[in-house]
């Protein structure tokens, strides 16, 4: 309980270190906002626009500490600000909407890529040698080694513009309302399933060869020789006593995957057009949206700092020693 | 390999499970080639996003307002017509001049979307929300302007300060909104509008999702009989890519995207129905050099710069061929009636690619070259020149690096330098650079671009940073001819004195033209027809030059 305590309170420091940078590092960048919107325009606007839409985006020209210590303020009462990309939408808004399919899709991608990889992992170094062990991890690493961005953009040539098997873009058919029917959820997996693939694809490896190599020293070890001895079932054995010692580093690498989750795939989501968080973190940096880096950038620490809680959590349950 | 049965059982157990699961969501979500419907009409949206806020403010300019409400829902008095070079009436039957007075007799048979009658008070109150909120005003209107009443009900007499002819431009192409409904807006600025009451061809919002949104036709608009397209469809598309992809497989029957090779990439997949125009009417490309800087003071220096450029090549390798070499006016092709014949003729010597002219030039201003064949300063310290562009801006990328390549021939020690776009501009504006490729902004007439080009007007001092006229060039005789310029009315005398601006230009090189900018322009014919193109030139094919899109959308029809 100590040793969870002891963590609550570095994530508070970490948060509002996260917080003061999310605030800081946007605004080194050169240009304001006003301007990256003038120049989006590519002459199309005549120069006296610049002040016009500075005053339509309300840009703040108070001393930075000032507008430092009003924005944790708002940020304490969950007031994100107005975007400026997406002007007047609110931040909480326009995040809202991409966190739910990124969420989908990244989280379901990354989970389903552990599960299998670990599994995979976990049966490859059981039978030493087997089939799986010599076909596996060549294979997957050969695949790892695509850019994922290159695999995403051959499925979609592939299996969407060739072969029509799949969608080309969006989270869902632009001819189905949202709603919890089974056309619009079939056609939601229908729209994931290329992009999670190639994700799920490109990061399988990792989990597979991690989990492998850390089960292959775990089966070096006397007490595994003493289970087999003991006489229990094999299974038993591979999963209570080799697997969950093994998990730890993986269950590590989880937490971190997780949380990066909601930095979205970027690449990935704009090939497929997926109205998710990573393509709005593009947007946001290139046209000088403070308020809406701020508002990702606070999504994305906290959700990296709340996997790693739960992580810490988990390596409490799994490892008896960090009690 | 030994394989035990468990192996065996397992992995053939895995892979059948995944081709199971490939081969049902395969089959039950393929997709519809031709998602849309009789009638309606797809059209690429002029903002590149993967999700739509449901915006249809048009009197913003920031933030993300959808393309629906500036071209197809709110309309201005009048619109220029960039192919034809004419203001075509549209609320306003006609305008005429009144010393500083513009008088608009506006058409009687408009109606708003909702059945309410457009009237002059309707122009008055959108002229009076500009003056009130001035985020508003991005043309910044209220400068030259003392006032806007109507007359009667239709008639609105604007009123000017001064006398500024030019203003016509940014009076007459004002979106006009109903007051009956803008009157109880709180804040118009952060309005976002999302029920529209209008007077265009396409008003009422069918459906609207973060992904697409479709706009069925208005059925008061005062073209009778028009329009004869049902609905407008957009879908959300973060990419010039994936706008291609979408043209290619019929998704999008009107775009204006910049295609690579488009013969080979869209039209060679429906030769019959796929077709592209890109007339030379957007921004001349230039080539600016810091004049507030020596060497780039002298006019030779810059002259012989781009007798250094092979415009042939920069238009081959950044444009795919789809513009050509500036002359020496610095004027696209929107402009051809004030061409001046003579200016050309001054120009063309230094816009004709000539590597042994302008090395001999060079040596002339005593730019000469080292031992090690790079040109030296008068101080003896080699001559660096960094051609800035932005990156990922790939034409512009392209044009920049066949730039330094031509300098480097005249021994010209010239570097690339593509920085991102923030950082770019900021130097731009800045007067940090040597070179940079940039834009020039296209107006109705050469007015505004040689405004930005030789005024002292527009000119900051060293140090400051501006909005326009980069290169930082200011000419007292330019001066004279613009403020005439914005003083006359009588055609002739328009003529003559933007021919003395072109040959102003042509004799000083203030700044060095590479290529006039095409508008892209791309439609499918297979479900509807009625599109401007080069055999039918009604107006520009773009869909993203507001409110052009205005003349096109009644004419178009499903086949």
């Amino acid at each position: 309980m100590k040793f969870l305590l002891r963590r609550v309170g570095f994530y508070l420091v970490a948060a509002w270190a996260s917080l003061t940078l999310a605030f800081f590092v946007p605004r080194l960048m050169p240009g304001d906002p006003a301007h990256a919107l003038y120049a989006r325009f590519h002459g199309k606007l005549g120069p006296e626009a610049i002040e016009s839409l500075s005053k339509a985006l309300g840009l703040s020209h108070d001393p930075l500490w000032k507008q430092y210590f009003g924005y944790l303020g708002h940020v304490l009462r969950g007031d994100l600000g107005v975007s400026v990309s997406y002007f007047p939408a609110p931040v909480i808004d326009v995040i809202g909407v991409a966190l739910g399919w990124t969420v989908l899709l990244t989280g379901f991608a990354v989970i389903l890529s552990f599960i299998v990889g670990t599994l995979l992992g976990v049966y490859a170094s059981w039978k030493r040698n087997g089939a799986l062990d010599r076909i596996a991890p060549p294979l997957l690493t050969f695949l790892s080694a695509f850019p994922y961005f290159w695999l995403a953009m051959v499925a979609l040539f592939v299996g969407g513009l060739t072969l029509h098997l799949f969608p080309l873009r969006h989270a869902y058919a632009d001819y189905i309302a949202p709603s919890f029917s089974g056309e619009f959820l079939w056609s939601v997996a229908g729209h994931a399933f290329l992009p999670a693939a190639t994700v799920v694809i490109a990061t399988l490896g990792g989990w597979m060869l991690g989990m492998r190599s850390t089960m292959v020293a775990v089966m070096g070890e006397d007490y595994i020789t003493l289970a087999h001895a003991k006489g229990l079932t094999p299974n038993r054995v591979m999963f209570r006593y080799a697997a969950r010692n093994a998990l730890l580093p993986n269950v590590t690498s989880f937490g971190m995957a997780l949380g990066f989750v909601l930095s979205g795939s970027l690449l990935t989501e704009i090939i497929f057009s997926y109205p998710g968080q990573g393509y709005l973190l593009f947007q946001a940096v290139r046209s000088l949206d403070y308020p809406l880096l701020q508002g990702l950038f606070l999504t994305i620490t906290f959700a990296v700092l709340g996997a790693n809680f739960l992580v810490d959590v988990v390596y409490v349950w799994l490892d008896p020693r960090a009690r | 390999m030994r394989l035990s049965r468990g192996d065996l059982l397992f992995v053939s157990v895995v892979s059948a499970l995944a081709g199971l699961a490939f081969a049902i969501v395969a089959s039950s979500c393929a997709p519809r080639r031709q998602a849309a419907e009789e009638g309606v009409l797809q059209v690429s949206e002029t903002e590149q996003t993967e999700s739509f806020i449901r915006n249809f403010n048009p009197l913003l300019e920031v933030g993300d307002v959808r393309w629906a409400a500036k071209n197809s829902m709110y309309e201005p008095m009048l619109i220029h017509n960039p192919i034809k070079g004419v203001y075509v009436p549209w609320l306003a039957e006609s305008y005429r001049w009144e010393d500083t007075k513009l008088i608009f007799a506006l058409r009687h048979e408009v109606l708003w979307s909702d059945g309410q009658p457009f009237r002059a008070r309707d122009v008055v109150f959108t002229f009076e929300l500009l003056k009130k909120f001035d985020a508003l005003d991005t043309r910044g209107v209220w400068r030259f302007l003392a006032g806007v009443r109507a007359v009667d009900d239709f008639t609105v007499e604007v009123s000017f300060r001064r006398s500024y002819v030019p203003g016509l431009f940014f009076i007459g192409q004002q979106p006009i909104v109903p007051e009956h409904i803008w009157k109880d807006v709180a804040d118009p600025v952060s309005f976002t509008n999302e029920n529209p009451v209008a007077t265009g061809p396409f008003t009422e919002v069918a459906w609207f999702r973060t992904q697409a949104y479709q706009v069925n036709r208005n059925p008061h608009y005062w073209q009778k009989g028009k329009p004869a397209v049902q609905s407008l469809r957009f879908i959300a598309l973060p990419g010039n890519d994936q706008s291609v992809l979408a043209m290619i497989n019929g998704e999008l029957d009107w775009a204006g995207d910049f295609v690579p090779a488009i013969d080979r990439v869209y039209v060679a997949k429906d030769p019959e129905h796929y077709h592209y125009w890109f007339p030379l009417i957007d921004g001349m490309v230039m080539l600016y050099t810091n004049t507030s800087e020596p060497p780039y003071d002298d006019e030779r220096v810059r002259k012989a710069i781009s007798m250094a450029i092979d415009r042939e090549l920069v238009v081959e390798v950044a444009m795919h061929g789809y513009s050509k070499p500036a002359d020496g006016t610095g004027l696209n092709e929107g402009y051809e009636k004030y061409r001046s014949p003579e200016a050309v003729a001054r120009g063309a010597s230094w816009v004709k690619y000539d590597l042994g002219a302008a090395s001999a030039l060079l040596d002339t201003v005593g730019l000469k070259k080292g031992a090690d064949g790079w040109r030296r300063k008068p101080d003896g310290s080699v001559w660096e020149v960094n051609v800035n562009c932005p990156a990922g801006w790939t034409d512009w990328v392209r044009a920049a690096q066949a730039i330094a390549r031509g300098l480097q021939k005249a021994g010209i020690h010239a570097t690339l330098r593509a920085y991102d776009y923030n950082t770019w501009f900021d130097k731009v504006q800045n007067g940090d650079f040597d070179l940079t490729v940039g834009w020039t902004e296209p107006g109705p007439t050469p007015y505004g671009l040689y405004r930005n080009l030789m005024s002292t007007e527009t000119k900051k001092p060293k140090g400051q940073a501006s909005a326009e006229n980069w290169h930082r060039y200011g000419s007292l005789e330019a001066d004279v001819l613009l403020a005439r310029l914005e003083q006359t009315l009588d055609p002739a005398e328009e003529m003559r004195l933007t021919y003395e601006l072109e040959m102003l230009f042509a004799t000083h090189a203030p700044a060095i033209p590479l290529f006039p900018g095409p508008l892209w322009g791309q439609y499918d014919s297979n479900r509807f027809e009625g599109f401007p193109d080069k055999d039918n030139p009604y107006a520009p094919l773009s869909p993203h030059n507001s409110p052009q899109p205005l003349l096109v959308l009644p004419e178009l029809r499903p086949r």
